[in-house]
């Protein structure tokens, strides 16, 4: 099985779990519920995300990863501004083993070197929430910058011939958010990010040989988020 | 048909060059805290000359080399050493708080050391460097503390004439040997040239009268026995499914020299102690003769070397298991002569079988630099490369032919820039006791191949040598697809003259530490 489809059952069995939630506080409505206490204008929650990712450079990564896509971890935080602006910050991770290739007439072949790529993006993002009275699932959308840093090690690499850089870039999302409870949220988000001419060490790497410069891609997360 | 070289005279004899390491062995001996050490004392700034004992291939075989169970090497093959370890306290810890620390991890101070700002402190028996270490770093009054790892130079053959092969270190090859040391035996390059001096024996000829090109005339030698032997810097037990297609034999002895050169680039013994160094060292060669010489003709034998000749030994060698083919070899247009489609046929055959081949890019671009019949189809097959020559400073070395065959470029030797050290040295058979028939007819003798010495050739051929011993090293590496090595060697290539390919120097000139290292994905 792939990471991506590891990924989609998490993602079920998390939202499955979180959905029983709120049956317990159903049973208990028995009295009028209190008057709700007015939300503030400002609230700070905190997120947690696994997901997957797919790279715009899919020939490159299939060629030294095996693979287009991979599992990615994170967290952050949301600020919401009134009821419908936002703006997040959020970390995330993906790390993945591979093996260095020579390119031919579009193929790849294992060279016999292993490598381990790293890319950790922070994003800050804003966007739109468009809630209504009484709707529990929340679409939302918005965009921002992100600064991604990347690091390819490999075995037998001197400090020179391994490779970090950070480079900035943008992402567009959007996504729903599920009110499980009154502190509990669970959200899915699809994000697209482009971080240009990411790739431009020199003729001897398999972005150069496949013409592939951008280290975005797309995500799809699945985020509990904490908070009200 | 004729190999692509050119030649000089011998080099004189070697130089022994005693190496000073005293200051370094003083070094490491100040190193070992609370153990007891040798000494050494310089007597004097001269020694004797070194002594030259020929053939040693009647002495015992050494003994492997020991370890000193000082070393341990763990798990994941970490060299360090179990005795001691580095430390670094922050300023202004005190001595009485030093030796507190360090006696909960079972160490002691060590003597203090020139030119540290650090502490080699002794560990007692059966405690664990790593650990020690750990616990040591995890203390606030500690800046930092390790095992003391091995350090290892980077591959530096010991070869004592190495230092002369200027031609390695231009491709970076040093520190591909870093990444792989001299390639692996089960690879097979097959050199298909003038044959190899590759075994022992004597053989008996009849040499017939014979008319030299400026029209000297030799008597005929009648009946002689030739002594052979196998060229001591290229071993004796590597060679494979040898064929000679000039005397339709499997005795492929090479009567020339040039494809005793030529291998010895492709893999000389290296880190033997003796003579020169050659790439991929550790793999098998395949001795396919297809050129012939004047002995060969004085011996009249029975086939030449045309290009039906070199069109078998191709794909004789693919059909033997040779996963690189040096051809260093070639004919031109000069003369009107036309294309070679035999030959382009045999090596489309080989590259399509799973070898990679290197063919020289030709000599002659002060010549007219005419059309190369064998190279000139190398851009149009995947997995075939033309070669061309660099000198030791890089450029394109004058006789180097130039035109859109040309794919890469490869140490070749340069005499007109460099002079006579300009060339490639390998050890090749002693041309004073094979040349006879290129002095005086009083000095005409039957030749004898039993005796070598290290001479500068230089030549597309020999750059050609380079390009099949980096190949080798990337199919040792587990690169088998002949259009992949074709790729990477280009994509590694360090861009030489005008910026891209060019007809100089092709893609450029290859780099051995870049083409093993293949790619990743941003570099």
């Amino acid at each position: 099985m792939t990471h991506f489809g590891r990924s989609v059952r998490l993602a079920v069995v998390v939202c499955a779990t979180l959905a029983m939630l709120p049956s317990t506080a159903a049973a208990q409505a028995r009295t009028p519920p209190p008057r709700p206490a007015p939300e503030p204008t400002v609230r700070v929650r905190a997120f947690g995300e696994v997901g997957a990712r797919t790279f715009t450079a899919s020939k490159s990564f299939e060629a030294v990863l095996g693979s287009r896509s991979g599992v990615v971890f994170g967290g952050g935080a949301d600020v919401l501004v009134g009821r419908n602006l936002f703006v997040s910050v959020g970390i995330s991770r993906f790390q993945k083993d591979g093996e260095r290739v020579a390119v031919a007439n579009g193929e790849a072949f294992p060279i016999g070197i292993d490598t381990t790529i790293s890319i950790v993006p922070i994003e800050v993002s804003a966007g739109w929430r468009f809630t209504k009275p009484r709707r529990t699932v929340i679409p939302y959308l918005g965009g921002g910058l992100g600064w991604h840093r990347y690091k390819e090690t490999s075995d037998f690499a001197t400090s020179d011939e391994d490779v970090q850089f950070t480079k900035t870039g943008f992402q567009l999302l959007g996504g729903a958010e599920w009110r499980a409870s009154r502190w509990l949220g669970v959200a899915g988000e699809a994000a697209w990010m482009s971080v240009p001419n990411a790739f431009d060490g020199g003729a001897t790497s398999a972005a150069a040989a496949f013409g592939e410069d951008d280290l975005g891609g797309a995500v799809f997360r699945v985020k509990a988020v904490i908070g009200r | 048909m004729r190999p692509f070289v050119r030649l000089t005279g011998p080099v004189a004899p070697a130089v022994l060059v005693v190496a000073a390491v005293a200051g370094w062995l003083a070094t490491t001996s100040a190193q070992q805290p609370e153990r007891s050490t040798g000494f050494k004392q310089l007597l004097s700034e001269i020694n004797a000359p070194g002594i030259d004992r020929g053939l040693r291939d009647a002495d015992a075989p050494r003994p492997a080399p020991t370890r000193s169970s000082r070393w341990v090497i763990d798990a994941r093959g970490a060299e360090y050493l179990r005795d001691s370890l580095i430390v670094r306290f922050r300023p202004g810890t005190l001595p009485g708080t030093q030796r507190a620390l360090l006696a909960q991890v079972d160490a002691s101070p060590g003597p203090t050391l020139s030119y540290a700002d650090f502490a080699v402190v002794a560990l007692a028996d059966g405690a664990d460097p790593v650990q020690a270490a750990a616990r040591l770093a995890a203390q606030p009054d500690v800046e930092y503390a390790q095992p003391r790892y091995r350090a290892r130079p980077l591959f530096v053959p010991n070869d004592p004439l190495y230092s002369r092969q200027w031609n390695f270190p231009q491709i970076d090859l040093e520190r591909a040997w870093d990444i792989n040391r001299g390639g692996s035996s089960s690879v097979t390059v097959a050199v298909v040239d003038s044959g190899i001096a590759y075994r022992s024996a004597t053989l008996r000829y009849t040499g017939v009268a014979w008319r030299r090109d400026d029209g000297v005339n030799f008597p005929a030698l009648g009946t002689v026995d030739v002594p052979f032997a196998a060229a001591p810097d290229l071993g004796t037990d590597r060679y494979v499914s040898p064929r000679d297609f000039i005397w339709d034999d499997n005795l492929p002895v090479d009567l020339a020299g040039h494809g005793t050169h030529v291998a010895g680039t492709i893999g000389q013994l290296t880190n033997n102690g003796s003579g020169a160094a050659g790439m991929a060292f550790n793999v098998k060669l395949m001795p396919v003769k297809v050129a012939d010489n004047e002995w060969d003709e004085i011996f009249n034998s029975p086939f030449v070397g045309t290009d039906d000749t070199v069109a078998r030994g191709i794909r004789y060698a693919a059909d033997n298991g040779a996963k690189v083919i040096n051809l260093s070899l070639g004919r031109d247009s000069r003369d009107g002569e036309g294309p070679a489609p035999v030959v382009r046929s045999a090596i489309e055959y080989a590259v399509a079988h799973g070898a990679f081949v290197a063919v020289a890019g030709g000599n002659e671009a002060l010549d007219g630099n005419p059309a190369e019949r064998y190279a000139e189809f190398a851009p149009q097959i995947d997995g075939m490369v033309a070669v061309g020559a660099t000198g030791p400073d890089r450029r394109r070395a004058v006789y180097s032919n130039v035109g859109s065959h040309i794919e890469l470029v490869a140490p070749g030797g340069d005499f007109a820039r460099a002079g006579a050290t300009g060339g490639i040295l390998q050890q090749t058979l002693d041309l004073d006791l094979t040349e006879t028939f290129a002095g005086p007819v009083s000095r005409y003798t039957a030749p004898r191949f039993d005796v070598f010495a290290y001479f500068y050739f230089e030549g597309s051929s020999m750059a050609t040598a380079h390009v099949s011993g980096l190949a080798a090293l990337l199919v040792s590496q587990g690169l088998t697809d002949p259009a992949a090595i074709e790729a990477i060697l280009k994509q590694s290539a360090t861009d030489l003259g005008t910026p891209g390919r060019d007809n100089e120097y092709g893609y450029g000139l290859i780099n051995g530490r870049a083409a093993l290292r293949g790619m990743g994905v941003a570099r």
